[in-house]
Order: structure tokens, then C-alpha cells, then sequence
């Protein structure tokens, strides 16, 4: 047998202890997961971004002006340092500038404008009308600068239970999610590990 | 000077952004892409600063002989220093001791502990999900619908559940969720628009 | 805890149980169930079929590994569509544990249909900052990603002969744990017309209807659900359809469990009262 599937099966029967109480074996894996995690993301941040972005065109091509980014990104770890902590927010800043830059064009585009047009539907069908009616009422519902009483009372209450629709089909959706998940650790002790099933 | 320094930096990068999309120039679209390889690399750097934060709170942890659980903490950078040394110094590719690790210790751990949600969903299906009143009658209908209604057997007991489970999603449950999208997309331009122009500072760390 | 039959049993173990069960047993003793393709999952299939030879589709993997007995078998069908039709594929990831998965898989997939690495294939590697790697890639891809996931200048691989950014890609397929198609759809689609497709946890499924009918996203392949559906249009079951038995029974369980919880709840409700 892979020795490999036998600590993976091993390994995920010590998190399903879990179920039974919390006890030493699920927390010696739950440890193991984070260190292997980090480890593995520290790893892929440097070889496949850092190396190809920042060293190689720094140490191989000669592009010097990447020295800017890398200092930048560097003065970041300043906040280990007290004194120099606030010289690390020039470079947030500068992450957080360009995604607020970016973000105005594209919501406004993509999810204010086009989910907008996709309601302006004609009152032709009761499903029509059901649509335009939840996304008004919604709206009205998260709409706080106004007493919701009398109309806008009435609009909220109704948005109320159109979000319940779609939280108990997202509740719907999310069982069968993680009841997937279960099916694919179960195939994996069932069939790679015990080979039960085919 | 100092303080505002951020502030200014902030305002001239995302007017910049918001300046591109409108006036695709040459000149702009070559200092765009610049840009844009330089958030790649500072971000790429700044994501290292959480990893040495974790691996100093344990290392804090592991040096004190005393310490309660530390022997945890010993695993977690035992952890990260295989990784780091499998990774950097012999390869990611295919058969190699990283992608070994990867795909025996934490994968399979990774997908397990999400696959433990299924049996809190189910115990809280039996002890949390009530019908007290009229909204939560809405939510646990759509619920059931959805439910029956997305898998085979759904089919078998009758062909309406699905079908009501694909008008639910396609009308009702569909047009809710756009209503909270046109709301988040006006939050979302309200908010950048406050960040550019320096009012929205909580990103800094103050009020 | 809950007193039964004199005993103090916890009834939370009890649902694990069932739970385990429910899953287990229609495993080993299949049940056979027969199941309904969606317009939605159609509709993607339909499209890559539609889609010429040597055509070039971009397939992002942006998930963790939490999620991946959903995102394989959904990552595995569509591979096997796309190879089957002699359609080049570009993948990359937006979230570092996709890296590993996605050229994993890739590898796999490739292997069984004999494609050829850097000619009818490539994989790009992991970008942390997503909403900059969506518009980088925009301008020019082998800017963004001037090596791949194994070192080599991405310029060596004749699969990047013709492609310079989205304008020469058929679609992007972004197979995610969570809203990363939205980001597409926001910063790749908005901005540079390129079509997007979502194969998504059954999670996100909700999130994504809005886009669907304001025809914004291709179609929509939710779930190992999804999964099992795209496998029945490919003719070739995987673990998705062997999957769908245990999804049936798992959901018949919660749905009694919550009758069951509701009828108790009731019947306590109306002892307290008296």
C-alpha cells in the first residue's frame, strides 16, 4: 500500500476525532496543517511571484528601477519595528490607492450599470414582475437614511422575505456543499484507502 | 508631512487608476502596467510579513520550556521549515518531496477539516432550524426546495421540486441577490471615492 | 445531552453517525439514480463544443484545497472537454493552494489525451494580488507571467505564439471556492470583453444566478452536482457521479433531521404551555 494514502488516512481520521471531543491527536494535526500551510505558501509566494517579478528582472536583466517595488514592499516589514512601524503604511497605501482606482470603473460597469439593465425586464410574465419587485424592495430593505414606515415600511417588509428565499437557498446550496466535501473524503477512505468501492 | 505622506500617495495612485480607464493614452497605459507590476510585487512581500508574524508568535512560544502547548508550536515550525527547505532548495515539480507533502499531509488534512462542517450542518438541522414565524417558514420552504430539488433523487419524487428549486433560484432568490450587488457595488464606489480623496483613513490605522 | 431511555446519550453523535452513514453506504451499495443535466451546465458545455480547434481557453484556479473534492471533479471535466476538442489550454492560479492543484491536475489530464506541454498546454503558476493579476493580463500575459510554474520564459512555449492578452482567449474558466469569478467578471470581462465561465463550490452558487441572467457569465457548473452533470454530457462518469447516490440520501437526512427538530420543538412548545 502508498504509504502516502496510509498518513493521509491516518491523518484524516485524527481530524474526525474531532467529532467524538477535542483531544491530542486532532491537535497535532490541526498544527501540522498550519505549519505545512505556511510553509507552502511561503514557498510559492518567492519561487513563483517574487523570483520571476522582482530577482530576475533586479539580478539578471539589469532592471534596476524594480529596486523601487522591493524596497517598497520591504518597508512593509517595519511594522516588527516600533519606532519605524508608520513608514510601512507607503506602501499599503499605495496597494490600497490603486484598488480603490481600479474598483470604481469596474463596479460601476460591471455590477451597478449591467445588473441594473438586466432588471429593466417587461411586465410581461409574474416572473418579471417578481424580479423587478424583490430587487426594489431589497434596495429599499438596506436603505437606512429613512424611517422605514408607511411605503418604505411596507417595501422592507416584503425585502425581508425575499432575502429569506435566497438565504435558505444559499442554505440549501451550502449543505449540499459540504455534504460534497464529505462524499470526496469518504471516496478517499473508502476506495484509495480500504479499496471497498471501485 | 510624514503622517499625510500616505494620504497623498493614496490619492495620486488611485486617481491615476480611475484616470487610465477613461484616457487609455500610450504614455499612461506604459506607466500603468508599471504600476501594476509594482502592487504585484509590494503585495507579494507584504503577504511574507504575515507568514515571519506567525512563524515569531511561535517561535516566542517554542523558546519558553515552560510554555503551555508548546510542543504545538514546535510542530507548526517544524512545519514550515520542511516546506520552506523541500520547496526552495529541491524542487516543486512533479515527484518531488514538496508536492509529496502537499498532497498527503495537506491536502487531504485541509479538505477533511472542511468536510467536518457537514456533520455541524446536519446537528444544527435538527437542533438550530425552526419554524417560529412567518420568515423563517420562507427560509426553511426555500431551503428544503433547494435541497431536494438540486439532487437526483429530487427528480424522482416528483419533477415540480426541481422545477420549483429552478424558478426559486432563477427568480425570487436570483433578484435578492442583486438588490444586495447594486447595494455593495454603490458601497464599494462610495467607499474607494472616500479612500482617494483621503476622507476613509481607517486603512491607516486611525479614525 | 439529551435523556434517553434513562440513559444520558448525546444526540449530537448520534446525527454524526447517520451522517456517516448516509454518505457511506450509498458508496458501497450503489443506488443508481438517474440525474436531470441543467440548462446552466448545457450551456458551458455547449459553448466549448461550439468553441473551433486550436482555440486557446484560459482556466484559473482560484481555490484552497478545503474545497477540493468539488473543485477536481469540475476541474477534471472540463480539462477532459477542452483536450478532447483539441482546445489549448492556459492555466494559472489566483490562490496560492491552486498552484499545486491546478498544475497537478493539468499534468493528469493532459497525460490522458497525450497533449504536449508548452504546445497544447501551460501553466502560468500563482499571482497573489488578484484584481492587478485580471488587468495585467488584460494589457499583455506574458508580462504578467514572464515564466511559468517551473522557471521557463513563457516566450520558449509555442502556445504563446499567437497569444498576447484576452483578446486572442476564447474565455476564461475560473474554477472557485469563492467569489473570484466575480472579479472577472469585474475587472476582465467589464474592461476587456472576454467571455467568462464559473465553476463553483455549490456555495457560491446563489451568487452567481444575478450574473447568469444578465448575461454575464456563459453558464454555470455548481458543485460535484454540476460536476456529475458535465460527466453525463462528456459520456465519461468520474468521481462526481459516483458522488450523486450519497448526495440524494445525505440531503434526504437534513431535511428529516429538520422535520424531526421542528415536530420535537413543537411538541415541546405545547407541553411547556399546558
Amino acid at each position: 500500500m502508498d504509504i502516502g494514502i496510509t498518513i493521509a488516512a491516518i491523518l484524516t481520521l485524527a481530524i474526525y476525532s474531532f467529532l467524538y471531543k477535542d483531544n491530542p491527536f486532532y491537535k497535532t494535526a490541526e498544527h501540522i496543517l498550519l505549519g505545512v500551510s505556511v510553509g507552502y505558501f511561503v514557498v510559492i509566494t518567492i519561487t513563483n511571484t517574487l523570483i520571476p517579478k522582482l530577482f530576475i528582472p533586479i539580478f539578471i536583466e539589469g532592471k534596476l528601477i524594480y529596486i523601487i517595488p522591493g524596497v517598497l514592499g520591504l518597508m512593509m516589514f517595519l511594522r516588527f519595528h516600533r519606532r519605524s512601524a508608520q513608514f510601512s503604511r507607503i506602501p499599503l497605501s499605495i496597494i490600497i490607492g490603486v484598488g480603490a482606482g481600479a474598483a470604481i470603473p469596474a463596479y460601476m460597469q460591471a455590477q451597478l450599470l449591467a445588473q441594473i439593465k438586466a432588471t429593466m425586464l417587461p411586465l410581461t410574465n409574474l416572473s418579471n414582475i417578481i424580479i423587478i419587485a424583490a430587487v426594489l424592495t431589497v434596495l429599499v430593505f438596506f436603505y437606512f437614511s429613512r424611517e422605514h414606515k408607511g411605503v418604505m415600511g411596507f417595501g422592507a417588509k416584503a425585502g425581508i422575505y425575499f432575502l429569506m428565499l435566497f438565504f435558505g437557498s444559499t442554505f440549501g446550496y451550502t449543505v449540499m456543499a459540504r455534504v460534497s466535501l464529505l462524499i470526496g473524503r469518504m471516496q478517499f477512505l473508502l476506495h484509495n484507502w480500504l479499496g471497498l468501492i471501485n | 508631512m510624514l503622517r499625510k505622506l500616505p494620504l497623498y500617495i493614496c490619492f495620486v495612485f488611485g486617481t491615476f487608476m480611475l484616470a487610465q480607464f477613461f484616457i487609455p493614452h500610450p504614455v499612461s497605459t506604459a506607466l500603468y502596467k508599471m504600476v501594476l507590476d509594482w502592487v504585484q510585487i509590494i503585495y507579494a512581500l507584504s503577504l511574507l510579513v504575515g507568514a515571519a508574524m506567525l512563524i515569531k508568535h511561535h517561535t516566542l512560544i517554542a523558546s519558553k520550556p515552560v510554555a503551555k502547548d508548546r510542543q504545538y508550536s514546535l510542530i507548526v515550525l517544524f512545519g514550515i521549515f520542511i516546506m520552506i527547505i523541500t520547496g526552495l532548495f529541491f524542487g516543486r515539480g512533479n515527484k518531488t518531496v514538496f508536492l509529496w507533502i502537499f498532497n498527503n499531509i495537506q491536502a487531504p488534512m485541509q479538505a477533511t477539516m472542511f468536510s467536518l462542517l457537514s456533520f455541524f450542518v446536519a446537528s444544527a438541522a435538527y437542533r438550530g432550524f425552526r419554524a417560529r414565524n412567518a420568515q423563517s417558514v420562507f427560509l426553511l420552504g426555500a431551503a428544503i426546495i433547494v435541497m431536494l430539488g438540486k439532487v437526483p433523487i429530487g427528480d424522482m419524487i416528483t419533477p415540480y421540486i426541481p422545477q420549483s428549486a429552478d424558478w426559486l433560484l432563477n427568480v425570487p432568490s436570483m433578484a435578492a441577490r442583486r438588490g444586495i450587488y447594486i447595494g455593495i457595488a454603490l458601497g464599494t464606489i462610495a467607499t474607494s471615492l472616500r479612500v482617494i480623496l483621503g476622507i476613509e483613513r481607517t486603512y491607516l490605522g486611525g479614525k | 445531552m439529551d435523556a434517553v431511555g434513562g440513559k444520558r446519550i448525546n444526540i449530537r453523535h448520534i446525527i454524526f453517525i447517520l451522517m456517516a452513514l448516509a454518505v457511506a453506504l450509498p458508496l458501497i451499495f450503489k443506488l443508481g439514480l438517474p440525474l436531470r443535466v441543467t440548462d446552466e451546465v448545457r450551456d458551458v458545455y455547449g459553448f466549448i463544443d461550439s468553441l473551433p480547434e486550436n482555440s486557446t481557453v484560459l482556466i484559473s484556479f482560484d481555490h484552497d484545497t478545503s474545497t477540493l473534492p468539488e473543485m477536481v471533479p469540475l476541474a477534471e471535466a472540463i480539462l477532459r472537454h477542452c483536450f478532447r476538442n483539441n482546445i489549448k489550454v492556459i492555466g494559472l492560479a489566483l490562490l496560492a493552494e491552486g498552484a499545486a492543484v491546478g498544475d497537478d491536475n493539468l499534468r493528469r489530464i493532459a497525460g490522458e489525451y497525450h497533449k504536449e506541454y508548452g504546445r497544447d498546454y501551460l501553466f502560468l503558476g500563482f499571482r497573489p494580488q488578484f484584481t492587478v493579476a485580471i488587468l495585467s493580463m488584460g494589457e499583455d500575459i506574458a508580462r504578467e507571467f514572464p515564466r511559468d510554474y517551473r522557471g521557463v520564459d513563457i516566450h520558449n512555449y509555442p502556445i504563446m505564439n499567437n497569444i498576447k492578452n484576452y483578446k486572442d482567449i476564447s474565455a476564461v474558466i475560473s474554477i472557485a471556492d469563492g467569489d473570484m469569478p466575480l472579479y472577472w467578471i469585474n475587472y476582465a470581462q467589464a474592461r476587456y470583453g472576454v467571455k467568462v465561465i464559473p465553476e463553483v463550490t455549490a456555495v457560491m452558487a446563489t451568487t452567481m444566478y444575478p450574473f447568469l441572467q444578465s448575461g454575464q457569465l456563459v453558464g454555470l457548473v455548481a458543485g460535484l452536482k454540476g460536476a456529475a452533470e458535465y460527466e453525463k454530457l462528456l459520456g465519461k462518469p468520474g468521481l462526481a457521479s459516483k458522488g450523486m447516490d450519497a448526495q440524494s440520501t445525505a440531503h434526504i437526512l437534513i431535511v428529516l433531521l429538520i422535520i424531526v427538530g421542528n415536530v420535537v420543538y413543537f411538541i415541546n412548545r405545547r407541553k411547556m404551555r399546558i
